[in-house]
């Protein structure tokens, strides 16, 4: 089992707070091979980043608290191994890209320092030495006239620029695992694109494995070997790309389907957004997380807690019509009406 | 190193650089070709366009602030050079010679004693000069000692919350509760009059000083942790004392600064105070607070003998009070032109 570079195994982590436990990763279970490209899918406070910031040991505990599962990086559990490893590894053979490129940079030194920086902590390269290696690592990630580039501050760069650096940094120590927290959600959509293209390129190169979180399924379509979806804390649905694509099984997975918009120029197409609100993590809602934003949700949704079910090969659904072809067919008739 | 290089042709690192990444979606180059004037555009903004640059190139737009810092460097270079040129030119500012006494006593201000002599025939002028040295040397000494046990305290508080910052808060908390001057005043008389002198009088301010400097670091390292960069920082694996000291208190320090150059005139008052008492210099030393308890008793027939130095001491704590003032607003982001 442990031939998995990445293997997550029932993770479950919550936060005490004052106002009551806030169930942030409940039950999540992946593996990521070499190479491999996983998307992990849902709206904001679904728990996607916060399962990765756990494996990171990037939570404060408390009031964050892993109450069961584990998540094994080659191996060695990343929950009960030392603060201190788990410091090596960070950066180094797991690296992360955060959302806000804007922000994420410190303001006060030169990209180049700071692309340098996880090489002097990893690497024990020499100042010279990782400020020449900066130099390479942001012609890589196409940022132009590197040399000088490396010279500005962060306020000099445009976020795409910044994004750009951000994933130079994260690649500086050649990670096994890049994980990449919506690096595109605060860029426009021109440079989104070119971010992705410019991940997927690097991935073949380096041959990294990317866990790729965001709440934009289209992001994912075409990058992402499997995805999960996750609702409330929970994985919803998991399977490969094309298998999730073509083949959803949760509700919920078909009403992120239906709330893309389409690129239809001919004729207007109603935006069939998921109503509601996500449900509060403090309070989630008796049995099925999803039943009050789910049309077809059953008197049996509202008191029993769906289990993840496999429905074929790994693809996997936690409802429980998933895969019962009666339900699916009395679902399309009323979407019909 | 070289397995790096052989993963990452040159060649394609150079198709990057000069044509930028196609973007497949949109058949636009990922990285938009330089041309002539856009470089222009980089090379003006990086013209030192640093964060400390900055803040200077705002404090000198900044007039009083300038008089101020023009006042101190007038005062700190006659104060440091004074043993080369004053006993030549205004005579020994602290001989008690009687025949010389008998002489020049009281002497009208004159070409040779731009203003006067006083009671052992000494040039007025020499002694503020020579007072000078003292007074900057409490004031400077004095805050760096509180500076580094606040900024030590205020960075263990601010970075580890709960029970270190807790302990640490408190007992800040109980040294603010002591009156401060009183405090300096009840060591300073505990002592025996023959250790009596400068050395005291820095370690009782400056041991007394440091809460406030602790209380303020904490808010602002507090503040400044918060910032994605601090994450960033973490998520590439530097360690607690990198990340607070390369990446935090650089961000952090900015309060400190300006309140540090406050605090030499508070503390240069406080001497001056300690030293009219008789606890602080002791003669023949001479300093602004001394001179005036000399001159009081002086004060119906010659008042000039405390009107002089206590000038001194009034023009030295405004011009750091304008300087801090103009260092606040220079290193102030949020008011960036």
């Amino acid at each position: 089992m442990a031939d998995h570079l990445l293997e997550v195994d029932d993770l479950t982590m919550y936060f005490h707070t004052r106002d009551g436990v806030v169930k942030a990763v409940d039950g999540v279970s992946y593996t990521l091979d070499k190479g491999e490209t996983l998307g992990v899918v849902g709206e904001s406070g679904s728990g996607k980043s916060v399962t990765a910031l756990t494996m990171m040991g990037l939570i404060q505990m408390p009031p964050g608290k892993v109450e069961k599962g584990d998540a094994k990086f080659k191996g060695r559990s990343l929950i009960t191994m030392k603060p201190e490893e788990l410091r090596k590894i960070r950066g180094n053979e797991m690296a992360m890209i955060f959302q806000d490129p804007m922000t994420s940079l410190n303001p006060v030194y030169r990209v180049g320092h700071q692309v340098a920086e996880p090489l002097v902590i990893h690497k024990g390269l020499s100042k010279s030495e990782a400020a020449t290696r900066a130099v390479e690592l942001l012609r890589l990630v196409g940022i132009p006239n590197p040399e000088d580039r490396a010279k500005d501050y962060p306020h000099q760069f445009s976020g795409g620029m910044r994004q750009r650096a951000m994933i130079a940094m994260a690649l500086a120590c050649d990670p096994d695992v890049l994980i990449a927290d919506e690096p595109t959600t605060a860029l426009d959509v021109t440079i989104q694109a070119q971010i992705i293209e410019l991940m997927q390129e690097l991935q073949q190169r380096t041959g990294s494995a990317i866990i790729m979180i965001t709440h934009d399924l289209g992001v994912v379509a075409d990058m992402a070997d499997r995805i999960l979806v996750m609702y409330a804390g929970r994985p919803a649905e998991y399977g490969k790309t094309d298998e999730v694509f073509y083949h959803p099984l949760h509700p919920y997975t078909w009403g992120l389907m239906d709330s893309i918009p389409t690129h239809n120029l001919v004729e207007k197409s109603e935006l069939c957004p998921i109503k509601g609100q996500p449900p509060s993590l403090v309070n989630v809602p008796s049995g099925c997380a999803f039943h009050p934003r789910c049309p077809y949700a059953t008197d049996r949704c509202k008191s029993e807690i769906p289990a993840f079910r496999i429905i074929e090969g790994t693809h996997g659904a936690a409802c429980h019509y998933a895969g019962d072809p009666d339900f699916v067919r009395a679902c399309a008739v009323g979407v019909d009406e | 190193m070289a397995e790096h290089d052989h993963k990452r042709p040159h060649d394609e690192s150079r198709l990057v650089q000069e044509h930028g990444v196609r973007d497949s979606r949109s058949g636009l180059p990922a990285v938009p070709p330089i041309t002539e004037e856009v470089q222009h555009l980089h090379g003006d903004i990086a013209a030192g366009r640093t964060l400390w640059g900055d803040a200077w190139r705002r404090l000198r737009r900044n007039r009083l602030a300038l008089v101020a810092l023009a006042w101190l460097l007038i005062v700190l270079v006659s104060a440091l050079t004074a043993d080369l040129w004053v006993g030549k030119v205004f005579g020994d500012p602290k001989t008690t010679n009687s025949a010389l006494a008998m002489k020049n006593q009281y002497l009208e201000p004159s070409l040779t004693h731009p203003i006067g002599t006083d009671d052992f025939g000494r040039d007025v002028l020499g002694r503020v000069i020579y007072g000078a040295r003292a007074s900057l040397m409490v004031g400077v000494a004095a805050v760096g000692i509180s500076v580094i046990i606040g900024l030590l305290l205020g960075a263990l508080a601010g970075f580890y919350p709960g029970v270190v910052d807790a302990l640490i808060m408190r007992a800040t908390d109980i040294f603010l509760a002591f009156p401060y001057i009183l405090f300096c005043i009840l060591i300073l008389a505990m002592l025996p009059p023959t250790v009596r002198g400068i050395g005291p009088v820095i370690l009782s301010i400056g041991l007394l000083g440091w809460p406030s400097f602790a209380r303020l670091f904490r808010g602002s390292v507090l503040s400044v942790k918060e910032n994605d960069y601090v994450d960033a920082g973490r998520a590439i694996g530097a360690s607690d004392a990198r990340l607070m000291f390369r990446h935090i208190l650089p961000n952090a320090i900015a309060p400190i600064i300006v309140y540090a150059t406050m605090s030499v005139g508070g503390a240069i008052l406080t001497e001056a105070a300690l030293s009219y008492l008789g606890l602080g210099i002791q003669p023949p030393e001479i300093s602004w607070g001394r001179m005036l308890n000399e001159g009081s008793r002086l004060i119906m027939s010659h008042p000039s003998l405390a009107f002089w130095p206590g000038l001194a001491i009034i023009c030295t704590v405004v011009a750091f009070t304008l300087l801090g003032d103009g260092l606040r607003d220079a290193l102030d982001v949020k008011m960036k032109d």
